[in-house]
């Protein structure tokens, strides 16, 4: 086993990767930009390098530098967590050219399943279902005759994208255009590669992926599904194991789980990957595409199966096989997951980001939570708004949606905005409860939706607040009293009436 | 000790009759209340009322106070009206838009120039944070009269970039 891995990350994943490394006994590195030298990751590694200035281009996407850390500091193997690194073919075969392990599948699995063109064809070729697509970079002349084709609406996706970025919907030709500039723009600033493919809109979808861990010695299981159909900009907040649709149709499970192995195989994948469905009203699922590497949301499928993913990728990447069968993974009871952002969900999620004031965590039972964030840290405007991960598990689906709702109402995080309250409403809300998901759940809640009226208690309480709080920060405004104690002062000028 | 209270938008007088913890406050002319209130940490603040426990935050904010109880959020604007004249209201007049980051973030364009004519929902300029940009857009046709923006700037939530009219 390995001594010492560094992690090629940032935030909360390089935090949680720490955590089962030191479980494991294995020393940490920590990588680390101008901005995030006080970042918890940093803190809480045995050991930490500088790698660059904030933008991700010239610290956290530096392979020369990361390399660099990892020989200087004797780490055996390179986690690249999620985002950053994490799903780039180059980097994965200049880790193995340097000597050092990464912790992933292959180069050749990456670039297989990294380009999402590539990888439809292959899950064409594996006669895996797909949605009506150009399964290649698109000009804007080719764009608007598939569109013309297939009609509107159509989806524009990065080619090396992941996470959202770089995705546009659009409505209408005369949108085409300007969607696709941005598109292009945005995936070349996340993924260096402007590079944009099209594909038919399915209406209000779900979206559901299926966890996949293989070793070296070509055992491979999948652990079930996630649902991720709770997105906002096709970035996704909320997710759960089991699916409440996979949990109403049992037989789901095996037939997606079945032909996630099909496709991982034919790309000679082993680690963890995670392969992602959209399934339509008719419970039809279509390949999307293969995520090589762990997910953000992968504690759900951790909470309902037992296992650790980390430990079992690092455990892998050393040589291990696979310390178990298909029939030995079992689920057990519901897990929710709500994605922690500094943002506002009542601006159009726009990010917020600033100094954390003021911070209080949910505890008790059931509550799992994978966090960057401490007070008075600044949340730094350079990355994902990611602040946390607020996972339950409970028995049922019923019992861990009032779990998160407690725990949520526990959480307080001051000094910058969060989606905190905006999940509790979705949560409360009688589609959530039922089940009834798909992707553009969100923008349905809040047309369906207005924000509780808070009891009148409240706005007596948080009166009597205001007040006391004002009382006690006035001095300032009253030279006549030398700064004495404006209760006093009170009383006098009472007396004066 | 008398306040004027402007809670999300809604007037109301306060009289604190005694501070805390044992507090004694009265709503207008109404009967006067008890309540018991321990400040833990400054900002936040434990009252019990009519026998009920809320714990409440206070943070303050550009325009006054915000009080988060519960995940509930009240926008509080509280005034000694024996000591403090009402702020009149400083924005610009009639028919001039102001155009304010809606997040802390960074300028990475401008697409106009001071005294360019703008037709609706045209944009001025790109904000970013956060890897997420955001165009802010002309919301009526006008000229470009002020643009504090600058390319690379950093800017803080709520900040004037522009003006037109």
């Amino acid at each position: 086993m390995f001594r010492k891995v560094l992690i090629a990350n940032r935030g909360e994943i390089a935090v949680r990767i720490i955590r089962t490394l030191r479980e494991m006994n294995i020393a940490s590195v920590a990588v680390y930009s101008d901005p995030d030298r006080t970042s918890l990751h940093v803190r809480m590694a045995d050991e930490a390098e500088h790698v660059g200035a904030g933008p991700s281009a010239e610290s956290y996407l530096r392979i020369d530098r990361i390399l660099d850390a990892a020989r200087r500091h004797g780490a055996e193997a390179i986690h690249p967590g999620y985002g950053f690194l994490s799903e780039n073919a180059e980097f994965a075969a200049a880790c193995e050219d340097a000597g050092v392990t990464f912790i992933g599948p292959s180069a050749a699995s990456i670039r297989a399943m990294g380009s999402k063109t590539a990888a439809r064809q292959s899950a064409i070729a594996a006669g895996a279902p797909v949605v009506p697509g150009i399964d290649h970079a698109v000009s804007l002349q080719e764009a608007v005759e598939f569109a013309r084709k297939y009609g509107y609406p159509v989806l524009l996706k990065a080619v090396a994208g992941g996470g959202g970025k770089g995705m546009r919907r659009v409505d209408r030709e005369a949108d085409l255009a300007g969607a696709l500039r941005d598109a292009s723009s945005e995936a070349g600033r996340a993924f260096r590669s402007d590079e944009v493919y099209v594909e038919k809109f399915v209406e209000r979808p779900r979206h559901i992926e299926v966890q996949v861990l293989g070793d070296r010695h070509g055992n491979m299981v999948h652990l079930g599904e996630r649902e991720c159909s709770i997105q906002r900009r096709h970035q996704k907040v909320i997710e759960e194991c089991p699916s409440p649709l996979v949990a109403q149709h049992p037989e789901m499970r095996q037939a997606m789980g079945e032909a996630a192995i099909r496709a991982a195989r034919a790309a000679g994948y082993y680690n963890a990957g995670t392969v992602e469905f959209l399934v339509d009203q008719d419970r039809n699922f279509y390949f999307l595409e293969m995520n090589t590497r762990l997910q953000v949301e992968h504690p759900v499928t951790e909470l309902v199966t037992g296992l650790d993913l980390v430990r079992l990728q690092v455990e892998i990447a050393a040589g291990a096989r696979l310390p178990f069968t298909q029939n030995d993974v079992a689920w057990r009871g519901s897990a929710i997951e709500c994605r922690i952002y500094a943002e506002d969900p009542y601006n159009n999620f726009l990010p917020f980001p600033g100094k954390i004031t003021r911070l209080s965590r949910p505890l008790g039972p059931g509550i799992r939570l994978d966090a960057c964030i401490y007070q008075g840290w600044t949340v730094p405007m350079e990355y994902d708004p990611l602040l946390a991960k607020l996972a339950v598990w409970a028995a049922d689906r019923d019992a861990a949606t009032a779990r998160m709702i407690r725990a949520l109402r526990e959480y307080d995080v001051a000094g910058i905005r969060t989606n905190i309250s905006f999940f509790r409403q979705v949560l409360e809300d009688r589609e959530f409860r039922a089940g009834a998901l798909h992707t553009q759940f969100i923008e349905e809640f809040f047309q369906r939706h207005s924000p509780p009226e808070p009891p009148p208690e409240f706005a007596t309480v948080a009166a009597l607040a205001a007040a006391l709080h004002s009382a006690a920060r006035k001095p300032e405004a009253a030279p006549a009293t030398n700064g004495a104690n404006p209760w006093l002062q009170t009383g006098r000028s009472d007396l004066l009436r | 000790m008398k306040f004027s209270l402007t809670i999300n938008g809604r007037e109301q007088a306060i009289d604190l009759l005694a501070p805390a913890p044992d507090c004694r406050f009265q709503f207008g002319e109404s009967a006067p209340r008890n309540a018991q209130v321990e400040t833990l940490w400054p900002g936040v603040y434990s009252v019990l009322l009519d026998g009920r426990s809320y714990d409440v935050f206070v943070d303050e904010s550009t325009d006054g106070l915000v009080v988060t109880i519960d995940g509930c959020r009240f926008e509080i604007e509280a005034r000694d009206p024996r000591r403090f004249s009402r702020k009149s209201a400083g924005h610009a007049g009639e028919g001039f838009q102001t155009l304010a980051s809606p997040m802390p973030g960074k300028v990475v364009r401008v697409l106009v120039a001071t005294g360019d004519t703008v037709v609706a929902g045209q944009g001025i300029l790109v904000v970013e944070a956060m890897k997420m940009q955001n165009e802010m857009k002309a919301a009526r046709a006008g000229t470009v009269l002020t643009l504090a923006a600058k390319e690379g700037a950093t800017v803080v939530a709520g900040e004037t970039l522009a003006t037109i009219g």
